[in-house]
C-alpha cells in the first residue's frame, strides 16, 4: 500500500506542476489499477462486486488509454447509440470520481471556482471543469448530454465546447410523458445518429441498436432477479459498489460483458448465507470516501445497502422494434424526470418491494433537484412507515462533508433501527429530527 | 390573481381571460418555510417565491420547467396548496419548429385545465385584440425613450434581478445602458392574425434566451455587442443558482469592459452588501465626485480626516496637504458605530493637537460609513483601501484585506486605480471573527494565535469551508489532544487557502500587500506568503490603510 500511496502522491504533484505529463501518469495509474483489481481483488467483498470493480476500472483505463475510443457524456446519455459506433460513453460524473482517486478533486474544484464557476455548483461538475481548466484533461472528438437530470449538464458541456472546442449534442428531455413528448425526443435521437455518422465517418446500423436493446432488456430482467435474491441472501459490498453498479447500468447497458456479470451475480449470490441484518435503500449519490459510512457499510454483514435509486432508475422493458422511441420512453420515464410526487411514489413502491428496513437520502452539495425533494420523500416514507434519514454532505469533495455531523446522525438512526421496528421507529426518527 | 415568474410564461393568455397576472419578485426577511419544506441549498429566488406564495393570496401560480430549483418549488407548492391552480408548464429548451409545436400544445392543454378550474373561457379574438394593443403600447414606449445622456452608463446582464440594482444606479445618476436579465427585458410579442396562438408562442420562444435554452450558446456574442455601449457591466447571479456563473466565467475572459459580479439572495438584508459593491464599482469606473468646501479654521496648513468605520475597529487618520499623516487612532467598534466614530474623532484630534474646525474635509468609509454624521462624503472601503495601499507602496498591484467580518481582494493598476475586486462577506470563514472564535476554543488570546502558529511542528489540515464546521473540527482536534500550536497553524493555513482563491480571482499580480487587522497576525501572513509564493508588504499600521485612503480622497475632493 505504501507504493500505491507514493504513486498517488507523485501523480497529484505532477498534475499540479505539469498537467499534460501528469495526465499521462494518471492514465498509467488507472491501467495499473486495472491489473491490480484483476490480480488482487478487494478481499472483503463478494466476487460479483470484485468483478464489477475490475470491469469499471477497465472501462475507464482502456478508454482513456485509446484516444478516439470514447465520447464524454452525462449519466443519462443514450450510450446504446454510441455503442453502435463502437464508442464508449464516459460520463463526466464518473470520471470526476476517478480523478478523486488521486485526491485531485479539491485542486480541480479550486481551479473551476477560480475561473469563476459558482462555489455552490455540484462538485462533480466543478471537478470535471477544473480538470479541463487546469490543463490536464483534453477534449474528446465528441460529447453528448441530456437536460436530465440537472441544470449543470447543458451548462457544463456548453462551457467546455467554448473553452476547448468539445463539440456535443444536446438532448432536450421533456418533463411530461405523453406521446408527443416521446416523438419530440425520439426525433432528436434520430437526428443525432445522422450527426454521428458524419463525425465518425460510418453508417449507423439500426439492427445493431435493436440487438443492444435486447441485451439491455435481458440485463434488466437479471438485475431484478438479483434484487429478488438479495431479500434472502447477504452479498457483501462497499458503498462504492453501488456506484460501480450505476456505471454498469448507465455506461455499459446493452453490452454482453455487463449482462454476463449480472448473470454471474445472480448465480453467485445464491451461494451466500441468509441475510439477517438491516437492509438499507440508498437514495441519490454515495460519498464513497466518507469514513463513517465506510466503517458502517463496507463489507458489513449487519447493515447492507441493498439497492440505490441511481442504479435502477427505469425498470420497464424497452420495445426493441422501435428503438428510438424505446430510448425516448426510457429517458422520459426515468424516475429522475417529471414531478417529485412521481419519484416519491416510485421509490416508496421500490422500498416496499425490496423489503427495505430503512431509507437513507444523501443530499449532495449543489444538487438542487435531489435536496429540494428530500422532505417530500421523507413524508412519503413516513406514510409507508419506513424510517428515513437525510444526510447532508458532498459526493466527492471532502471539504463539504463533515464527519462529526454524519457520524452522529447515522449512529442515532442505526440505534433506532436496532431497537425498534415499524411505525414506532418512523415516529422516533421524526421526533429525533425535530429535536435537532 | 395568478403569480408567475418566468418570461416564457404565457401571461397575456391569462390576461385575455380577465385574470390579474403578477410577476413574483420576493423580498423576504427569512427562509423559514423553505428551510423546513425544501432545503437550505436550493436557489434563493425559489425559496423566496415559496415564502411569498405561502404567505400571499394567489389563486394559482404558473411555473415553467426553467431549472431544478423551480421544479422542486412546484412539487412543494403542489403538495402544500392542493386546491390552488399550481401549474407546471413544460417549456422546451429547443426553439426550432419542434419546440414551438410542443410548447403550443402544452399551452393549449394548460388553457383547457384552467378553463375547467376557473370556469373562465379564452376568447381568441379578445386575445388577439389584447396582443395588438400591447404591441402598440410597446412601440410607443420605445419611440418615447430619450436619447442618451453624457454621464456614466452601466449595463446589467445575468440572472433575473429585482429592482434594487437599477434603483441604486438611477439614484446615483447612472444611466442603465441595457438590462439583459429575464426581468429587465421587454416582452417580445408576435401578432399574427391567421395563427394567433402559434405566432404568440413563436414570439415567446424567440426572446433573448436564458441559460437553460439551447440557443443560449449565442448569448456571449450578443452581450459583447451590447457591452460596447456601456462603461461597465454588472453581472448578476442569484445565490445557489449556478447557471449564470458559467457565463460570467466565460465573459470575464472575453469582454473588454470592466465587469462586476454581483450575487444577491432576495432577502431585504442583502441590500447593504449590494450597495457597497455597486458604489465601489462606480468609483472604479471614475464616476465624477463633487468638490467640497474648504475651511482651514484660520490655520495656514490645511488638514483633512479619513475615518474607516469597520465592524471590529473604527480608525481615523488626519493628513495635511503634503499628504503627511499628522495623527491616527484606532478604537474598537462598539454596538453603536456612531459613538465609536465620535470617540475616535476626539482621540485623533487630541493626538494631532487640533480642533474639529481645523479639519477642512472629512471622508468616511467602511460598513458604517453612512452612519457618521460629521462626514462630508463617503466612499466605499474598496476604493479607500486601493487609494491607501497605493499611498503606502505604489508598487502594490494586489491587496488582500482581511477585516473583522469580511475579506476582499483588490487589484490596482500602476496609477493606483481599482480595476477589479472580489469580496466575501456572506460567511465568517476566512475573517478576523473566525480567528477570534478559534482563539476562544483554544483558550488563548487573539494576539497569541499567530505567534503560536509559527511554533507548529505538525501539519494539520482543517478541511471544512464553513466556519461553524471548522470550529467543530477544531474542537475535535482538541479532543484528539493535538498541540495548540499545530491547530493554530492549521487555522492560519485554512484562511490562507480562502485568501488565495480571492486573490487569484483578481489576477494575483505582484507586488502584494495585506491590510486590515489580521495582517498583524504573523501566522496568517506566513501561510498566505507560502500559498502565493511571494512576499506580502505590510505597512506599520495595517488597520489604518482604509482611513488613510479616505483622507486622500478628502484631499482630492478639494483640489
Amino acid at each position: 500500500m505504501f507504493l500505491v500511496d507514493k504513486y498517488i502522491n507523485y501523480v497529484n504533484q505532477e498534475v499540479k506542476k505539469e498537467p499534460e505529463k501528469g495526465w499521462n501518469w494518471m492514465v498509467r495509474g488507472f491501467q495499473a489499477n486495472k491489473l491490480k483489481t484483476r490480480l488482487l481483488p478487494n478481499s472483503g467483498i463478494s466476487k460479483g462486486y470484485q468483478k464489477l470493480e475490475s470491469m469499471m476500472m477497465s472501462l475507464v483505463a482502456d478508454s482513456l488509454g485509446h484516444e478516439g475510443s470514447y465520447v464524454w457524456g452525462n449519466i443519462f446519455a443514450p450510450e446504446e447509440i454510441f455503442q453502435c459506433f463502437d464508442r464508449r460513453t464516459l460520463s463526466i460524473e464518473c470520471l470526476s470520481c476517478y480523478f478523486s482517486g488521486y485526491h485531485l478533486e479539491d485542486y480541480f474544484i479550486d481551479c473551476a471556482q477560480n475561473a469563476g464557476l459558482a462555489p455552490t455548483l455540484c462538485s462533480y461538475h466543478k471537478t470535471f471543469v477544473g480538470a479541463v481548466e487546469s490543463g490536464a484533461l483534453k477534449a474528446p472528438s465528441y460529447a453528448v448530454t441530456t437536460s436530465l437530470s440537472c441544470d449543470g449538464n447543458l451548462n457544463t458541456f456548453r462551457y467546455l465546447e467554448k473553452k476547448i472546442g468539445a463539440p456535443f449534442t444536446f438532448l432536450d428531455v421533456p418533463y411530461d410523458c405523453d406521446p408527443e413528448s416521446v416523438d419530440y425526443l425520439a426525433k432528436q435521437l434520430r437526428e443525432m445518429t445522422g450527426q454521428l455518422e458524419k463525425v465518425f465517418g460510418r453508417p449507423f446500423d439500426e439492427e445493431r441498436l435493436r440487438r443492444i436493446i435486447a441485451i439491455e432488456n435481458e440485463t434488466r430482467r437479471e438485475l431484478l432477479r438479483f434484487y429478488e435474491l438479495e431479500k434472502e441472501h447477504e452479498y457483501p459490498g462497499e458503498i462504492i459498489s453501488q456506484l460501480y453498479l450505476m456505471m454498469g447500468t448507465h455506461l455499459l447497458m446493452g453490452t454482453e460483458e455487463f449482462r454476463d456479470l449480472v448473470k454471474f451475480m445472480v448465480e453467485d449470490i445464491q451461494t451466500y448465507p441468509r441475510f439477517t441484518g438491516k437492509r438499507i435503500l440508498w437514495v441519490h449519490l454515495l460519498p464513497f470516501y466518507q469514513e463513517t459510512l465506510r466503517a458502517y457499510f463496507n463489507g458489513s454483514r449487519k447493515y447492507q445497502v441493498i439497492a440505490s435509486d441511481i442504479v435502477l432508475d427505469y425498470a420497464e422493458e424497452l420495445d426493441e422494434s422501435d428503438p428510438f422511441r424505446a430510448l425516448a420512453v426510457k429517458t422520459i420515464r426515468n424516475i429522475y424526470n417529471g414531478s417529485y410526487a412521481g419519484k416519491a411514489e416510485a421509490l416508496g413502491a421500490f422500498a416496499q418491494a425490496m423489503e427495505a428496513d430503512a431509507v437513507i437520502h444523501f443530499c449532495h452539495w449543489g444538487c438542487k433537484q435531489a435536496s429540494g425533494g428530500s422532505i417530500l420523500l421523507k413524508e412519503k416514507m413516513k406514510e409507508l412507515g419506513i424510517p428515513m434519514l437525510i444526510l447532508d454532505g458532498d459526493g466527492i469533495d471532502r471539504r463539504n462533508s463533515h464527519d462529526g455531523q454524519i457520524k452522529t446522525r447515522l449512529e442515532a438512526f442505526l440505534e433506532i433501527l436496532d431497537e425498534e421496528d415499524g411505525n414506532a421507529v418512523g415516529a422516533a426518527v421524526s421526533a429525533k429530527k425535530e429535536e435537532a | 390573481m395568478i403569480g408567475y415568474i418566468c418570461k416564457y410564461a404565457p401571461v397575456e393568455i391569462f390576461e385575455a381571460m380577465g385574470v390579474e397576472m403578477h410577476r413574483i419578485e420576493p423580498e423576504v426577511s427569512n427562509f423559514n418555510q423553505a428551510d423546513m419544506r425544501m432545503h437550505p441549498n436550493v436557489c434563493s429566488f425559489a425559496k423566496g417565491v415559496l415564502e411569498e406564495v405561502l404567505a400571499g393570496d394567489y389563486e394559482g401560480v404558473i411555473l415553467t420547467t426553467c431549472c431544478d430549483s423551480i421544479r422542486r418549488l412546484y412539487d412543494v407548492l403542489k403538495a402544500q396548496l392542493p386546491d390552488r391552480f399550481i401549474y407546471m408548464l413544460d417549456t422546451p429548451r429547443i426553439t426550432k419548429d419542434a419546440g414551438i409545436c410542443l410548447y403550443e400544445s402544452r399551452i393549449r392543454k394548460m388553457i383547457g385545465e384552467y378553463e375547467e378550474f376557473s370556469g373562465r373561457h379564452l376568447d381568441e379574438e379578445k386575445f388577439f385584440a389584447l396582443l395588438k394593443a400591447r404591441k402598440a403600447e410597446q412601440e410607443k414606449r420605445e419611440n418615447a425613450q430619450g436619447k442618451e445622456g453624457s454621464g456614466l452608463s452601466v449595463g446589467i446582464a445575468g440572472a433575473r434581478a429585482n429592482q434594487n440594482i437599477r434603483r441604486i444606479l438611477e439614484e446615483r445618476g447612472v444611466k442603465v445602458a441595457f438590462d439583459l436579465t429575464c426581468t429587465g427585458l421587454d416582452r417580445k410579442l408576435l401578432v399574427e392574425e391567421d395563427q394567433v396562438i402559434t405566432g404568440y408562442v413563436r414570439g415567446l420562444l424567440s426572446q433573448f434566451p436564458c441559460m437553460r435554452m439551447e440557443e443560449a450558446a449565442g448569448r456571449d456574442q450578443l452581450i459583447a455587442e451590447y457591452a460596447d455601449s456601456a462603461d461597465g457591466i454588472i453581472y448578476h447571479t442569484v445565490q445557489f443558482c449556478d447557471n449564470y456563473a458559467y457565463e460570467y466565467a466565460w465573459l470575464k475572459g472575453m469582454l473588454k469592459r470592466p465587469m462586476l459580479l454581483l450575487e444577491t439572495d432576495y432577502t431585504r438584508q442583502s441590500y447593504g452588501q449590494i450597495l457597497t459593491r455597486i458604489e465601489a464599482f462606480l468609483e472604479s469606473l471614475g464616476k465624477g465626485r463633487k468638490k467640497g468646501k474648504i475651511s482651514t479654521g484660520g490655520k495656514e496648513t490645511m488638514y483633512v480626516m479619513g475615518i474607516d468605520s469597520g465592524s471590529t475597529s473604527t480608525n481615523a487618520v488626519i493628513m495635511d496637504t503634503n499628504r503627511e499623516i499628522k495623527a491616527f487612532a484606532v478604537v474598537r467598534t462598539g454596538a453603536k458605530s456612531g459613538q465609536s466614530a465620535e470617540k475616535v474623532l476626539e482621540m485623533v484630534l487630541e493626538q494631532a493637537k487640533l480642533k474639529r474646525e481645523d479639519l477642512a474635509r472629512i471622508v468616511s468609509t467602511g460598513y458604517g460609513r453612512v452612519s457618521i454624521p460629521f462626514a462630508d462624503e463617503n466612499v466605499t472601503e474598496i476604493s479607500c483601501h486601493g487609494k491607501g495601499a497605493h499611498y503606502f507602496n505604489p508598487r502594490v498591484r494586489t491587496i488582500l484585506d482581511i477585516g473583522g467580518q469580511d475579506s476582499k481582494a483588490i487589484h490596482l493598476n500602476e496609477k493606483g486605480e481599482v480595476t477589479d475586486f472580489v469580496m466575501n462577506d456572506k460567511c465568517a470563514a476566512g475573517t478576523g471573527r473566525f480567528l477570534e472564535m478559534i482563539a476562544r476554543s483554544l483558550e488563548i488570546g487573539i494576539d497569541e494565535l499567530g505567534p503560536a502558529a509559527l511554533k507548529s511542528t505538525e501539519e494539520i489540515e482543517i478541511t471544512s469551508m464553513c466556519s461553524v464546521f471548522a470550529e467543530s473540527e477544531v474542537i475535535s482536534l482538541i479532543a484528539q489532544n493535538k498541540e495548540k500550536t499545530d491547530i493554530a497553524n492549521g487555522v492560519c493555513r485554512s484562511i490562507a487557502n480562502k485568501s488565495y482563491s480571492l486573490m487569484k480571482r483578481v489576477g494575483l499580480e505582484p507586488e502584494y500587500m495585506m491590510t486590515g487587522g489580521v495582517a498583524k497576525n504573523p501566522g496568517v501572513v506566513r501561510a498566505v506568503e507560502e500559498k502565493i509564493g511571494g512576499r506580502l508588504y505590510i505597512c506599520p499600521e495595517p488597520e489604518i490603510v482604509g482611513a488613510a485612503g479616505a483622507a486622500i480622497y478628502a484631499l482630492e475632493g478639494m483640489e
